[in-house]
């Protein structure tokens, strides 16, 4: 036996040395597989580490962190959190986000009592720098301590200045010392809070208090009977709580590049199974040959699956160690967000993961040896005796079953669109997309069948033979339909979806940016802000005809979600679309309604405030009743924002001081000319941001491009990966079909026939391909923008075609595919195929 | 339709010292010194054992491989003179190839198989439909035509293959071996149709085989050896 | 005397140095000077304007058993050379610091340990009025009759004491100035109160047991530190079991030599008798190296102080105190006993500071 082993894997390697290439397509394609997957998968580890390293550090050893809105809650709470009996440590926090103009970047600071840190997050508290001002500095008015990272991207050392911009103001601090048990990747610097309450215009709040319990005392239910008590919007939450709400954060964009790996894989699975089913086929007789020496069926099976699985190792550990070396690549140059932007300031490094490498090995080997089922199934099946003439291969795939299979799944498919999301990620829309892609490659040999046998006749003898040919072999046929199905319908999805959401961005950017001038405090962070004094002198520029004012803040709603955005701005309350893009109709106010609040499509569908509905909203720790009365997009956010009428939130809240700015211009008036003389007028008016809407525009198009930019690599290595499978696809056909060729020369036929015969038949494949692709890509892509977008990230989009590149990319892929049939046909149209008709000589 | 029988005695093939030789690692002589004429009607058995290069010398005839030494003429033109395109025309239009293996296109109905070669030297629709039912009935395959070649037995199969390699009435027929896939029987009928048809159309024809019995049904045999073609002399004739 | 640089040694810094750190307005604190009288209750109270101040307690305690413990409980306040322009009710403007330890000799080693707040939201507070310090529950109060009440929840042990007087104040030095130095403005004002009835209770391991014993308090307040010739100090205070008491402290210039000395002795008779600083002499008898930080402190002494001549033996050798996590020093605070010829004659606690290398300021 283990010589018929030997001989075995002697055949075997054989057909590698012979046709080395589908298989090696089929092994990259795996590689290229694993390679996304794992890399996604290492990034977002590494950047959820460092995150959730981030939080640990920042609440420490905390049982119970409370939480308020951004603009914090009353300092009073402090004292009677301390007070309760449970409570062994009550550490009050302060934090802001403060604009650092000298370096253009916003950094975290935090204001700690040292005494109560001490005991909750000790990682939090300084080491003065200075050994004899010594811990004096801890309580400094005016002494921040930085974190290594952010002394290093600050490229400050302690000792130097660091100023900061607070309202409108430059605040200088003194850096007194470092954070070193932040270790990296944190970037942020402690004050002491009454330091940073005074400094950071934050008298009388407070952001954050982190308690330590009593031992024995249940965190979550403590947490439970405390939220009962706390002041509106205030929420107490255990660590698990906001550790849930950090992974969540980016779950849903995570979940979308590992699909996308995920089709890698597939195609890759797809790659193997053309090149398996055409090996198998080309060495018919040869497996037969071990199958009469005496390996058995199940042997047989074996040995091509093992064949399968080899190709499966290969390609997945190359991919493990391509996958490794992306994604410390990517996380060295780009960060750890991948574009999505959710873990700013983190920079993480990436380190091996036995586990999910395991994890996409074993998807990589599964990929291979699923693809090598069939035709090893197809080989065992095979009598011996039959399989051993020639002239036998078209049998193996004659067989043309009928469409009901196939339309079965596409049915079960269209059917789970419309499922709900699970726990917040569209499972039920990913699966639907598999299996409409699966249905439509099972319907592939009857659609082959059904168009090419209704091609006319043709008294061109290349036409008259490709339309026979591809009318007679459905079977065979379908396996490079099936690889352009695959990859076209794919590509054109993602296409069309991109340019649906591009589109609608656009279109969503022209209706939320209507004024000519735009001010923002501060460029970055939430400490800048327009008081009330400059307020006035922004309305009262000469070439201002009108000034509108916004707050963006944040409130808390849920201690599992992420912060709710509150944008308070100047909405007119019978013409909310003038100012919001709306999505639907918007409820009209009658007097005596309560106040009015347009909600964006996250909340109604995370917090279902629905259009109509009375909901509650926390505003300085009282609870206040609103009506809901429109829905709008907002592709900025995605964990919801409410918008409210500003006249309406400073009489709620009380809180003057504003965020932004919207300049209408009287005419004649420039915007860069206002913005100089608002430079100039207002005391610090150089620290503020003035941009122009078509700078918003550009800047938040390319953001777009960027954040999509792995998706537009994913798209190009599956096109790739779609192209090569149609090249080894053709190229095992033609080395399958080298008898026919050699009967058609004996017959007459010229090289040139022949190679006209194979382009055709490629290039009316193609058509094929990709007319049913571009169907079916039309599918997916409202798939997933009526169900994957809308589950993932809460929005939606109108559907836009972009025709022209779509037809481009269609007649590429044809001239591509009717090219790698005519160079698959070169070598088959060699003297040796001549030869092939011959039995011996 | 069947086609005036074309004038007897008239040369179709001649060859002259023709030598070939594969080098493969040391050097093989495979065709020394053949010499063979052959006119219309003429029905020729090249017998030989196993490698001695009969199927080379198909090759070679056809145009499919080129001779290393000596000349071949074939309906007035020498081989060597036709580059491939010229070669493959004549081939289309002066040939017919029956194979062992029968090589019936699988994808190709019978009648499309069987029509293949008049579609190629472009006859018209009408005509070619015609002809190729004339033909099958002519092969006993009369009401076959749709069928697809999965459906047919080996000996059926041969007989498609029979009418393809003679529905355009080459004036050369070449076979080879080809009854080596079928049992006795069929071999038999199979070996009479053959002959039949080109002494029909009046073409001359070159049966390889290995099989006395065959070679029984030509005109005359001749021998392949590594020395040369020399006539044979069968040992005990059976008339069939 | 005493623990008055063990806080400045954390916290406190040369009024020079911070000013030249601090650019807004550093706080000014008021001197110390003779011919000030001391008011009572009110100097019970808070002296919020000098920059440090003191509660100290430490005492011996027996249980029903009669098992003898040591016990030491101290509440700081300092006003930090800060910015005091801050607003916040953050603002450290005062800061208060609380040490408690438990010397057991069932357990060989001492038992502390130590809470730091800033004064605000009424969570940490001392009042002016009269005594009452407290930090997040730990608290340490004056009633009307004068007894005192001390409540401290520790990690591993608690107290709950009152502290009942039998005798006046002990005003040190001249009316409660007290001099630390040669110049008239090294010094505090000082006050003790020795041979206080102690009776309450002591929680150990979450067993609770009656005690009774014998405590000395000592309040001080200041607003200058350690002179910058000086390493640290020994100090003594003793209830002695004739009913008298005695206070004794050198401050060690850096050649180990003595660099001031002064103290008090309250006879049997309550006739007080100021120590000038020649009357005073420690001499080391036994040193023990901890275990902990690795300093050798001379844990047995024999002191002179004026007509007294005592030998003091530790309750046991371990009664080091690591505060680094609060006021920042390494010291030794241990119950002693005195003996005189071979007689115990009483009872107190022995500090021994700057041993551990010298005070940082």
């Amino acid at each position: 036996m283990s010589g018929l082993r030997r001989a075995a894997a002697e055949l075997l390697l054989g057909e590698l040395r012979a046709h080395p290439w589908p298989a090696l397509v089929g092994v990259l394609a795996i590689a290229i597989g694993v390679a996304m997957g794992y890399a996604v998968q290492l990034i977002n580890q590494a950047a959820l580490a460092e995150f959730s390293r981030t939080v640990n550090s920042l609440m420490g050893n905390a049982d119970i962190e409370i939480r308020g809105p951004r603009t914090g809650f009353a300092e009073s709470l402090y004292p009677r959190i301390a007070r309760l009996s449970d409570v062994v440590v009550a550490s009050p926090v302060v934090e802001a986000e403060a604009w650092v103009p000298q370096h253009k970047q916003a950094l975290k600071l935090v204001g700690i009592d040292v005494f109560q840190a001490a005991q909750v997050t000790p990682g939090l508290i300084g080491r003065p720098s200075s050994p004899r001002l010594a811990n004096l500095d801890l309580l400094g008015t005016d002494t921040v301590f930085l974190s290594p990272t952010a002394l290093a991207s600050l490229d400050l050392k302690p000792g130097d200045a660091l100023t900061v911009q607070v309202g409108l103001r430059p605040v200088t601090l003194r850096i007194a010392g470092a954070l070193p048990a932040l270790g990296e990747g944190l970037h942020l610097g402690v004050m002491d809070i009454g330091a940073a309450q005074w400094r950071l215009d934050r008298l009388g709040h407070l952001q954050r208090i982190d308690v330590r319990l009593r031992p024995g005392v249940d965190a979550a239910a403590f947490a439970e009977t405390l939220n009962a008590q706390l002041p509106a919007g205030v929420i107490a939450s255990t660590p698990q709580d906001t550790r849930q709400g950090t992974a969540s954060l980016s779950r849903a964009y995570r979940v979308n590049l590992n699909v996308l790996a995920l089709v890698a894989l597939f195609t890759g699975a797809f790659l193997v199974f053309s090149s398996q089913a055409l090996s198998v086929l080309r060495r018919r007789s040869q497996l037969a040959l071990l199958r009469a020496l005496g390996v058995t069926r199940s042997g047989l099976l074996r040995l091509v699956l093992t064949e399968g699985a080899l190709f499966g190792a290969l390609g997945a550990l190359l991919g493990l160690a391509l996958g490794y070396v992306l994604a410390a690549l990517v996380l060295r140059y780009a960060g750890g967000d991948l574009g999505g932007g959710y873990f700013d300031g983190v920079r993480p490094t990436v380190h091996f993961d036995a586990e999910s490498a395991l994890l996409f090995f074993a998807l990589g080997l599964s990929a291979a040896v699923l693809g090598s089922a069939a035709p090893a199934g197809e080989a065992a099946r095979a009598q011996p005796a039959r399989a051993l003439k020639a002239g036998d291969e078209e049998a193996a795939l004659a067989k043309l079953r009928p469409p009901w299979s196939g339309l079965v799944v596409v049915a079960i498919g269209m059917a789970l669109t419309q499922a709900g999301p699970v726990s917040g990620l569209p499972v039920f829309g990913y699966l639907a997309i598999a299996l409409l892609l699966v249905g439509a490659i099972m319907l592939m040999p009857w659609l082959a069948h059904s168009v090419f046998s209704r091609l006319p006749a043709s008294q061109r003898a290349v036409f008259h033979l490709a339309y026979a040919r591809l009318a007679g072999a459905p079977g065979r046929a379908a396996i490079g339909l099936a690889g352009i199905l695959a990859s076209f319908s794919l590509m054109a999805a993602m296409v069309i979806m991109v340019a649906s959401f591009r589109q609608s961005v656009d279109d969503w950017l022209q209706a939320i940016l209507p004024a000519q001038l735009y001010l923002r405090a501060s460029p970055g962070g939430d400490a800048g802000y327009f008081s009330e004094a400059a307020q006035r002198i922004i309305a009262s520029t000469p070439g201002v005809a009108r000034a509108e004012f916004s707050r963006v803040s944040q409130v808390l709603l849920d201690a599992r979600r992420p912060p709710v955005t509150l944008i308070a701005r100047q909405i007119d309350a019978r013409q909310p679309g003038r100012r919001l893009p709306l999505v639907g109709a918007a409820l009209t106010l009658v007097p005596g309604d309560p106040p009015a609040v347009w909600v964006s499509e996250a909340m109604v569908d995370l917090y279902g405030f629905r259009t109509g509905r009375l909901i509650a909203l926390p505003l300085a720790g009282r609870s206040v009743t609103f009506v809901v009365a429109g829905v709008w997009r907002d592709y900025a956010r995605q964990y919801g924002t409410v918008a409210l009428s500003r006249d309406d939130y400073r009489a709620l809240t009380g809180d003057t001081h504003v965020s932004d700015a919207a300049l209408w211009l009287a005419p004649g008036a420039g915007p860069a000319q206002i913005a100089e003389r608002l430079r100039h007028r207002l005391a610090g008016g150089d620290n503020v941001q003035y941009v122009q809407p078509g700078e918003i525009h550009v800047a938040s198009m390319k953001i777009f491009d960027r954040s999509f930019a792995i998706t537009y690599l994913l798209e190009t290595v599956a096109v790739l990966v779609g192209v090569f499978g149609i090249g080894a696809s053709f190229s095992a056909q033609a080395l399958a079909r080298s008898r026919e060729f050699g009967v058609l020369r004996h017959l007459g036929v010229t090289r040139r026939q022949i190679g006209a015969m194979l382009a055709l038949e490629g290039a009316l494949l193609a058509l094929l391909g990709v007319t049913a692709g571009l169907g079916l890509g039309w599918c997916i892509a409202l798939i997933l923008i009526q169900v994957v977008n809308p589950q993932s990230f809460h929005w939606t989009m109108s559907v836009h075609m972009p025709w022209l590149l779509l037809v481009q990319l269609a007649a590429a892929l044809v001239v591509a595919a009717a090219l790698t049939a005519l160079a698959s046909g070169r070598r088959a149209m060699s003297a040796g195929a001549v030869h092939a008709v011959r039995e011996d000589w | 339709m069947e086609a005036p029988p074309r004038e007897a005695g008239q040369p179709v093939l001649s060859l002259t010292a023709i030598s070939k030789a594969y080098r493969n690692g040391r050097a093989r002589v495979v065709l020394r010194d053949i010499s063979l004429t052959l006119t219309s009607g003429e029905y020729v058995a090249v017998m030989g054992e196993s490698g001695v290069g009969k199927s080379t010398l198909l090759n070679l005839i056809a145009g499919l491989d080129r001779a290393d030494g000596g000349r071949i003429v074939f309906a007035g033109q020498d081989l060597a003179e036709l580059d491939d395109d010229a070669m493959t025309a004549l081939r289309r239009s002066a040939m017919g190839f029956v194979f062992q293996a029968f090589h019936v296109l699988p994808h190709l109905s019978v009648e499309q198989n069987v029509a293949l070669p008049l579609l190629l030297n472009g006859v018209g629709r009408a005509e070619s439909a015609a002809r190729v039912a004339a033909m099958l009935a002519a092969v006993g395959l009369a009401g076959f035509g749709a069928s697809r070649p999965s459906e047919l037995s080996g000996g059926e199969l041969q007989r498609v293959a029979i009418a393809r390699a003679l529905i355009h009435h080459p004036p050369l027929v070449l076979a080879d071996e080809p009854t080596g896939n079928l049992d006795p029987e069929t071999a038999a009928q199979v070996l009479r149709l053959l002959r039949d048809r080109i002494k029909a159309v009046g073409a001359a024809g070159i049966l390889v085989t290995h099989s006395a019995l065959a070679a029984a049904t030509a005109d005359r045999t001749l021998l392949l050896t590594s020395k040369g073609l020399a006539p044979h002399a069968p040992a005990s004739p059976i008339g069939v | 005397m005493k623990h008055y640089f063990t806080l400045l040694s954390g916290l406190a810094i040369f009024a020079a140095l911070a000013a030249q750190a601090l650019r807004a307005s550093p706080p000014t604190y008021p001197p110390v000077e003779p011919g000030r009288s001391l008011h009572f209750p009110r100097d019970h109270g808070a002296h919020p304007d000098y920059r440090t101040e003191w509660w100290y307690v430490t005492g011996w305690l027996h249980t029903d058993s009669g098992a003898p413990l040591g016990f030491q409980l101290t509440f700081f306040r300092s006003r930090p050379p800060l910015d005091e322009a801050n607003p916040s009710r953050f603002a450290p403007k005062q800061l208060l610091f609380a040490h408690v330890a438990l010397s057991d000799p069932a357990t060989g080693h001492l038992q502390y340990d130590q809470r730091g707040a800033r004064i605000g939201f009424g969570l940490a507070d001392a009042i002016t009025a009269d005594t009452a310090v407290s930090i997040d529950g730990w608290l340490l109060r004056r009633g009307v009759d004068g007894t005192y009440f001390a409540t401290l929840a520790a990690q591993g042990f608690a107290l709950e004491l009152a502290l009942q007087p039998t005798q006046a104040s002990l005003l040190q030095g001249e009316n409660g100035y007290s001099r630390k130095g040669p110049r008239p403005e090294q010094a505090s004002f000082y006050y003790s109160l020795p041979q206080l009835t102690v009776s309450g209770t002591v929680t150990r391991r979450g067993k609770p047991e009656r005690v009774n014993g014998t405590a000395w308090l000592d309040h001080e307040w200041a607003s200058a530190p350690l002179a910058v010739e000086a390493t640290g100090w020994d100090w003594v205070g003793l209830n002695l079991d004739d009913g008298g008491a005695l206070m004794a402290l050198r401050i060690r210039g850096k050649d180990g030599g003595t660099y001031w000395a002064g103290g008090s002795w309250r006879a049997a008779d309550g006739s007080t008798h100021p120590l000038p600083p020649d009357s005073i002499a420690f001499h080391p008898l036994r040193h023990w190296r901890s275990p902990h930080t690795g300093t050798d402190y001379p844990v047995a002494m024999r002191v002179q102080a004026g007509g007294l001549h005592l030998d003091l033996a530790p309750l046991m050798d371990d009664q080091e105190l690591d505060s680094r996590a609060t006021t920042g020093a390494v010291y030794w605070e241990g119950a002693v006993t005195a003996h005189s010829a071979g007689r115990t004659i009483g009872r107190g606690y022995l500090e021994l500071t700057g041993y551990a290398g010298r005070l940082v300021y």
